[in-house]
């Protein structure tokens, strides 16, 4: 019995012991080694989707910096404190790892699944790829224009620990020549990703538009900074861009979480009641008579429409909230509209750049599509753009004021391309809080780009110091290179 | 001490030599009394033939000759050489032996040595000294008394402890002490999320050496080099902490606890209020936005009323003034006795502080020993009921303890134990700042509090209809619907936390011992438990509400095949040697799932009341097995001279083919000089040098590349599909298929001595610790795509000076005092990083502010922005307000202490004793998240005073309010410019440098002090009862100094490498026992 004992408890223990290869239980169960190009490059627009819609504090407060929104109990943003959660970290953070990452593996599945069965036509490989570009484009545009100065040529690479930072106008170059690689690869009448493109479900007719609105804004934005250039980009856009408010390129969010409208994750679903119109837009769109008021914005407590005061703490309930609309959980994001292409189109036509009709028609038009896009009828439409405050010639100020005012009020609730729009025609006017905060040590002035992340300067030091100089100084009122006045 | 004998002689117990002719019969006794010893070994001088006495005290040996000479000895005993002869019973006494130096030590694998002659530190602490306080963790315990061993436990009822020995090893790895039981080891990882260790809110779980029965702990062995360690392999690295359970006394013994325990606040850990200014962020509201109230038409009479702006979590609202008449928040609540009436200005009547309860505690115990010739048993029961201090907490424990032990002939002992635990725990306190959770109340008591909010009307207001009816409305039309913060009571009782672990720890042993000096044992071990862990928000609370439960199981099973041998080469030469295998099995499997966007029927929490159709569960499964082979010699001459040695052989299942086998030697010296040079004054010496190397593996799933689902920020669920599209994505993390394995190589030297009749003594060692190519997920910047990469690299060295002094400067018959000091000093640098990577962050937390691994610098400098300087004063600038530094890589504090020590005083006279232990931190800081926000909205005394004009502060500019801030202007001159204080952040975060939270952690602590008595024994005659002992004792009972104002400087939120912030800090407990022991 006992012997039994024995040579059970020994042989178990020879047993366990003999075992050949055990590095195979190192190998994940759970986690796939191999995936489709498809689920990478639909993950990347999601992502991608989700912080351009999103009106977090931590990642996306360009609504608040381009003074749409102000704040209730915390005005940390408004008042610039950029540092406090780490903003600037999360935006380059989702971009390049989030998106950019996922969509440059992508590619390289793509090529692998090339050769796979059943084989994919050429036209269906390069629209796939045309996708692909063009959302990286468009990533990095974002990227450049936020900070300035970034990796470029040594980002991406893993092996680079610590990338250094390319010059802004080279990599905007750049991005300009992919660009219009991409849009060379596309047929329009082939399919792409197919339901997997979550943006445009793989109609490569509106990839086509996308790549050429972007082409249009990515134009205007160096306009100041390189007028022969913008002219030439925005002359070969104009013909192919968005042309009607059916048109607009949208991602549309679903009905439940987590693949929601971020503004109803942050607005409704947490339950807080962070941000009210700011007093700066809301006086300013009470004053033009604007029939949006009532589209934007709900009702304060004594029943009008009232901004919250920028940069000060302000009661909920004394003032206009953002309206339902845009925060229903289906609500979609809105990439290029009718009416940001026809202020571009205004604004080239006022900069001389022969894209067809008058200033005044595509003021007009933009502005029409704008209240229409938001629910609003022609005729109030109509009698808003006829008033002289309105109206492009009597309207005050030069085109940049006029197409600057009113596109800050069309690009509502498109909080980034709303301040693009003002950093690139310095128009409305906006002034910073007067008890703002010295942010980096800084007088305080309206943002004019985010300061780089609190990671890159801890961990990537060298190249953030000689980044900083290259740009002038980290700080937020430093103009980027496109940025002339 | 004998139990520790009694063991010995059960493991080295001979059976009687066949070749035996002769029989020497005797009976050993101790000197003091003359009562029987046993499990004294009897041995023929210069040969292995030996016996241990049995329970009487008598011994009978075979010799070949009729005449031996005979070596006595016996652990706490002073040895005798004696002769003796057949047919003459031979009588020895025994002296006690004082010295306390000269215990057998359960080194690694449970091979117990004298420590004598141990060529490396370690420290024993016995069972007494670690369940007296009655404290339900037998690890927090430790603290202040063992040099080099660095404990911090959270405030948090059940909360982690961190049990770190000789500073920070590893860069991001594991660096916390290997717990073994009984030489089998004894998981203590912490599962908190990265959420709740980098302070974002989330539940500490504790780690799980909290299931370890204070009350079967015998002693406990702190191994703290790698020389000592070497044998555990790869988790040896950080030192081990050997516990030795109770295997059962001769005789029939039962031991009974009993205890009570009633816990209460240090209340300078906790925060002290402004009573001047009640809610509100400034002169914001208002019809015109420049008063600090809001005003409304409240009772109908035309006339606007003051109403408080009910959604401001500040107290930077209007002056406090009996006399006005504000309506508030009970005013809307229509169950309230207040509804409808407006409320005089006042502070609140209950503040905070009576939120905090002062719970009893119970812990009881039942100990059973019994033990023969044959074999002995010893079965314990302990049931220890928690109770925390913020209501509706428990934590409530059920511990029962097996081992036996029997004989079955001369060679074969088998063994055999087995631990079942098993643990509740409720109402578990919220960690951290979880915004969007609020479940942590010390995040509002200390930052975001209205102090004209009466704690005992919340109270009040919950219970009357169990509604979420709180102080912070979104608005006074709708006061169950809360903006900011949910009723803190509503918190407690409603969204509450449930968790269980059960487990059972165990192994079964085959002890061969075909030949006197040589021992083989097989052994196999399981560890393994189940845990669950529910989560819930219930509906109207600040955010989602959910349920959510996490479902984890893990198994360790360790196989051992050991054999030992203890042979004298010559009189004078002894070899002890050992060789064996050990196979380890770790396993976990979990499973976490979430409702999805709320719960449909309030108050039922089951993932069907999901209003979404829940995102699938998080997944994960992961075996690593570890392959280990390994021997060891120790040579001893003559008692004086030891050599040692050691050497292993490991392979991993963690890393890649080809790289994952690795060996590492460790070697000792010793020479106990005391047996050369012989002063009257000096007992004992000793010398002792070694060199160690261990290996070590890496995570697991670090080296091959996999897809994964990105995380709901929201929910914390995987996201993996979109409209029926699958979904993937790069991971987070690059792994490398060429990782191999990581090393420590650590240097020791020590010296002991004790003198004068052993009355002091000394242990003072010296240590330098390298570990090279560590396995780090290198933090990268994100612009690779990746946020962590797996490289082999970095260096950290560890340096320091570990000092212990024994004395007993009384010792009368009646009366004696010892003290124990022991001291450390730990340095630690990182002298390498990566390939050009001079920074590495270990974390992130809000205000921008990161702990860092800076090459040339300590392992956790804290990185933040600092105030400019000008000629050293700090610079102010045109607005009034501090200016900062433009970047946040500024270092401004380091998290790693200067020294820390503890000194324990021991008194005792006739039965009565008494004891305290002073636990000492100097130095190290800690970043207050606490007061980086709490003094911006104006919760603490300094931000409601007056100013240099006798005006308070608070007060407009126009009306003589304002601060002048400390400093100069940039032009180097005195700063003179008064800036408004009447708007939030005039203190604070807004306006200050993180440098400006960041405070001295050091601290003094009378951490333990006992009063006890034993009623006399003779007191119980031959009765049923043996003894009776009562214990008051109280632990940490008072802070004697400390630096941080209003918190514990100890508190951080969980175990782990990010220490040094605080966020939502929990008080300090300090607990008052009552015990009473019975031995039956």
């Amino acid at each position: 019995m006992k012997r039994i004992l024995y040579s059970v408890l020994l042989s178990g223990l020879f047993l366990v012991s003999c075992k050949k290869n055990i590095t195979d239980l190192n190998l994940n169960p759970k986690q796939p080694d191999n995936v489709t190009a498809a689920s990478l490059y639909a993950n990347a627009s999601i992502n991608l989707s989700d912080v351009l819609a999103s009106p977090n504090v931590n990642t996306n407060i360009f609504r608040l910096l381009s003074q749409q929104w102000a704040e209730t109990t915390y005005p940390d943003e408004t008042n610039y404190d950029l540092d406090g959660r780490s903003i600037p970290d999360r935006w380059f953070t989702e971009f390049y790892r989030d998106v950019i990452k996922d969509l440059s593996q992508a590619a390289v599945l793509l090529e692998n699944e090339k050769l796979i069965p059943p084989i994919m036509t050429d036209a269906q490989f390069k629209n796939k790829k045309a996708a692909i570009e063009i959302l990286t484009v468009f990533s990095y545009y974002h990227l450049v224009t936020t900070f300035g100065n970034i990796p470029f040529t040594e980002a991406l690479n893993v092996d680079k620990t610590q990338p250094k930072y390319d010059d802004a106008a080279t990599i905007y170059a750049k991005l300009i020549t992919d660009l219009d690689a991409a849009l060379a690869k596309i047929t329009p009448a082939a399919s792409g990703f197919g339901s997997a493109d979550i943006i445009l479900d793989g109609d490569m007719a509106n990839w086509k538009m996308f790549g050429n609105s972007l082409k249009m804004r990515m134009g205007m934005l160096i306009a100041d900074s390189d007028p022969a250039k913008a002219s030439a980009m925005v002359l070969a856009a104009a013909p192919n861009v968005v042309s009607s408010n059916s048109e607009n390129l949208q991602m549309h969010f679903l009905s439940s979480p987590p693949n929601t409208n971020p503004i109803w994750e942050d607005l409704v679903q947490s339950g807080r009641y962070d941000f009210v119109g700011s007093n700066t837009l809301v006086n300013k769109m009470k004053s033009l008579n604007d029939p949006r008021v009532p589209l934007f914005f709900d009702l304060d407590e004594s029943g009008g429409y009232s901004g919250g005061i920028y940069g000060a703490a302000n009661s909920y309930s004394s003032f206009s909230a953002p309206t339902v609309t845009i925060t229903e959980p289906t609500y979609p994001l809105t990439f290029f509209s009718y009416s940001e292409m026809e202020f571009l189109k205004a604004e080239a036509v006022a900069r001389g750049i022969a894209v067809g009709g008058t200033t005044e028609e595509h003021y007009n038009n933009a502005i029409d599509a704008s209240i229409e896009e938001w629910g609003g009828t022609a005729t109030e439409a109509l009698a808003y753009r006829t008033q002289p405050t309105v109206k492009y010639t009597t309207a005050a100020g030069t085109y940049k004021e006029k197409i600057g005012v009113q596109s800050w009020i069309a690009l509502y609730n498109r909080g980034y391309d709303a301040w693009t729009q003002w950093r690139r025609l310095d128009y409305p006017e906006l002034l910073p809080p007067p008890d703002g905060i010295f942010a980096n040590g800084e007088t305080p002035g309206v943002p004019v780009r985010y300061t780089y992340p609190v990671v890159e300067q801890n961990l990537n030091k060298a190249n953030y110091n000689a980044a900083s100089a290259a740009i002038g100084k980290d700080r937020v009122t430093q103009k980027l290179w496109f940025d002339k006045f | 001490m004998r139990t520790i004998a009694f063991l010995f002689a059960l493991l080295f117990m001979s059976s009687a030599s066949v070749f035996a002719q002769n029989q020497i019969k005797g009976k050993i006794t101790d000197s003091k009394d003359g009562s029987p010893l046993t499990g004294i070994s009897v041995k023929v001088k210069g040969t292995n033939n030996g016996v241990t006495t049995a329970s009487d005290g008598s011994f009978t040996i075979s010799t070949p000759k009729m005449e031996e000479t005979f070596e006595i000895s016996g652990v706490g005993f002073l040895g005798k050489t004696v002769k003796g002869a057949s047919g003459k019973d031979l009588q020895v006494s025994l002296d006690v032996d004082t010295k306390s130096l000269s215990e057998v030590i359960v080194t690694a694998l449970g091979i117990t040595r004298s420590k004598n002659t141990l060529p490396y530190a370690a420290t024993t602490i016995k069972g007494d000294d670690v369940n007296q306080t009655r404290n339900s963790n037998v690890i927090s315990n430790l603290s202040g008394k063992v040099a080099g061993l660095d404990i911090k436990q959270t405030n948090s009822m059940g909360g982690s402890t961190n049990v770190m020995l000789r500073g920070f090893k590893s860069l991001s790895g594991n660096n916390q002490a290997l717990f073994v039981i009984d030489g089998v080891p004894f998981d203590n990882s912490n599962n908190n999320t990265a959420d709740q260790t980098t302070g974002r809110g989330g539940f500490d779980y504790g780690s799980a050496a909290a299931d370890i029965n204070p009350d079967d702990v015998e002693s406990i062995s702190i191994l703290k080099g790698a020389a000592a360690s070497a044998l555990y392999g790869s988790r040896g690295f950080n030192g081990v902490i050997l516990i030795n359970t109770k295997k059962g006394k001769k005789g029939f013994n039962v031991t009974v606890n009993s205890g009570i325990t009633h816990n209460s606040i240090l209340k300078n850990t906790f925060p002290t209020y402004q009573k001047k200014y009640g809610q509100g962020y400034g002169f914001y509201y208002g019809p015109n936005e420049d008063s600090n109230f809001n005003e409304a038409d409240i009772n109908g009479d035309g006339i606007p009323d003051l109403v408080t702006p009910l959604t401001e979590d500040a107290s930077y609202g209007g002056r406090f003034d009996a006399g006005k008449l504000v309506y508030q928040w009970s005013s809307f609540d229509p169950s309230s006795p207040n509804f409808g009436k407006a409320l005089p200005w006042v502070a609140a009547a209950n503040d905070p502080t009576t939120f905090l309860e002062k719970p009893l505690s119970f812990n009881n115990s039942v100990f059973l020993e019994a033990g023969n010739d044959k074999g002995s048993y010893a079965l314990g029961y302990t049931r220890s009921n928690e109770k925390g201090l913020l209501p509706n907490s428990f934590l409530d424990k059920d511990l029962v303890n097996f081992t036996a032990t029997y004989k079955l002939n001369d060679k074969f002992t088998a063994g055999a134990s087995a631990n079942y635990s098993d643990i509740s725990g409720k109402g578990r306190y919220g960690t951290g700042y979880d915004g969007a959770n609020g479940l942590n109340p010390m995040t509002s008591f200390r930052q975001w509090w209205s102090v004209a909010t009466d704690v005992q009307e919340l109270k009040d207001a919950y219970f009357r209809n169990k509604q979420n009816i709180t102080w912070n409305p979104a608005s006074r039309n709708n006061i169950t619907t809360p903006i900011y913060w949910d009723n803190v009571y509503f918190t407690r009782y409603e969204n509450y936390e449930t968790d269980n672990r059960k487990r059972l720890f165990g192994n079964m042993s085959l002890n061969y011992k075909p030949v006197s000096w040589l021992n083989i044992l097989g052994r196999v071990a399981l560890d393994t438990y189940d845990e669950i862990q529910e989560e819930r928000k219930a509906v109207t609370s600040v955010g989602v509400p959910f349920y959510r439960r996490f479902n984890r199981r893990y198994t360790e099973t360790n196989y051992d095949l050991l054999g030992t041998s203890d042979f004298d080469l010559t009189s004078d030469l002894n070899l002890k040697a050992l060789a064996g295998t050990n196979i380890r099995v770790q396993s976990t499997a979990s499973i976490d799932v979430i409702t999805n966007g709320g719960l449909g029927l309030p108050r039922l929490y089951v993932l069907s009341n999901s209003i979404n159709t829940p995102l699938p569960p998080v997944e994960f499964e992961g075996t690593r097995r570890i392959e280990g082979y390994f021997a060891g010699a120790t040579l001893t001459y003559k008692n004086t001279y030891i050599l040692d040695g050691t050497i292993r052989r490991d392979r991993s299942s963690t890393l890649p083919d080809g790289k994952n086998v690795y060996y590492y030697p460790s070697v000792s010296a010793g020479i106990v000089f005391s047996e050369l040079v012989k002063p009257e004054w000096m007992n004992y010496g000793k010398v002792r040098i070694n060199y160690a190397e261990v290996g070590g593996d890496a995570p697991l799933y670090s080296t091959k590349d996999t897809y994964v689902h990105d995380i709901d920020a929201n929910s914390g669920s995987e996201v993996s599909t979109f409209n029926g599209n699958s979904l993937f994505s790069v991971s987070n993390t690059k792994n490398n298929l060429q990782l191999q394995p990581e090393r420590t190589k650590s240097f020791e030297a020590g010296l002991e001595m004790t003198f004068f009749k052993s009355r002091f003594g000394f242990d003072a060692t010296f240590y330098s610790a390298k570990t090279i190519d560590q396995i780090i997920p290198l933090t990268v910047s994100s612009a690779t795509g990746f946020s962590r990469k797996f490289v082999n690299s970095g260096i950290i060295q560890n340096r320091g000076f570990e000092l212990s002094l024994n004395g007993a400067p009384v010792r009368t018959t009646n009366f004696s005092w010892d003290i124990n000091v022991n001291w450390t000093r730990n340095r630690n640098k990182v002298l390498e990083l990566y390939d050009g990577v001079d920074n590495i962050i270990l974390g992130d937390f809000q205000g921008s502010l990161t702990t860092n691994a800076t090459q040339g610098e300590a392992y956790g400098t804290i990185h933040g922005t600092d105030f400019i300087y000008t000629n050293g004063q700090k610079t102010v600038g045109s607005n009034g307000r501090y200016l900062k530094t433009g970047t946040n890589n500024v270092t401004i504090g380091n998290i790693n202490p200067d020294w820390t020590g503890g000194i324990t005083n021991k008194f005792s006279y006739k039965g009565f004793s008494a004891s305290f232990l002073i636990d000492i931190k100097k130095g190290g800081d800690v970043f207050s998240t606490d007061l980086y926000y709490g003094l911006a909205t104006g919760l603490y005394p300094e931000t409601a005073g007056n100013n240099d004009l006798g005006n308070p502060l608070r007060a407009q500019l126009a009306d003589g309010g304002g601060i002048v801030r400390e400093g100069v202007t940039e032009d180097g001159k005195t700063n003179t410019i008064r800036v408004s204080a009447s708007n939030y952040g005039a203190y604070g975060y807004r306006f200050a440098p993180d440098k400006a939270f960041i405070y001295d952690a050091g601290y003094v602590k009378l951490r333990e002090a006992s009063i006890g008595y034993s009623f006399p024994k003779n007191m119980f005659g031959n009765g049923m009862i043996k003894g009776i002992d009562l214990s008051l004792v109280g632990r940490n009972l008072w802070i004697i100094h400390k630096n941080l104002p209003y918190a514990d400087p100890e508190e951080g939120f969980s175990s782990g490498n990010l220490q040094g912030i605080q966020t939502g800090a929990y008080p300090s407990v300090r607990a008052i026992g009552f015990n009473v022991k019975i031995k039956l």
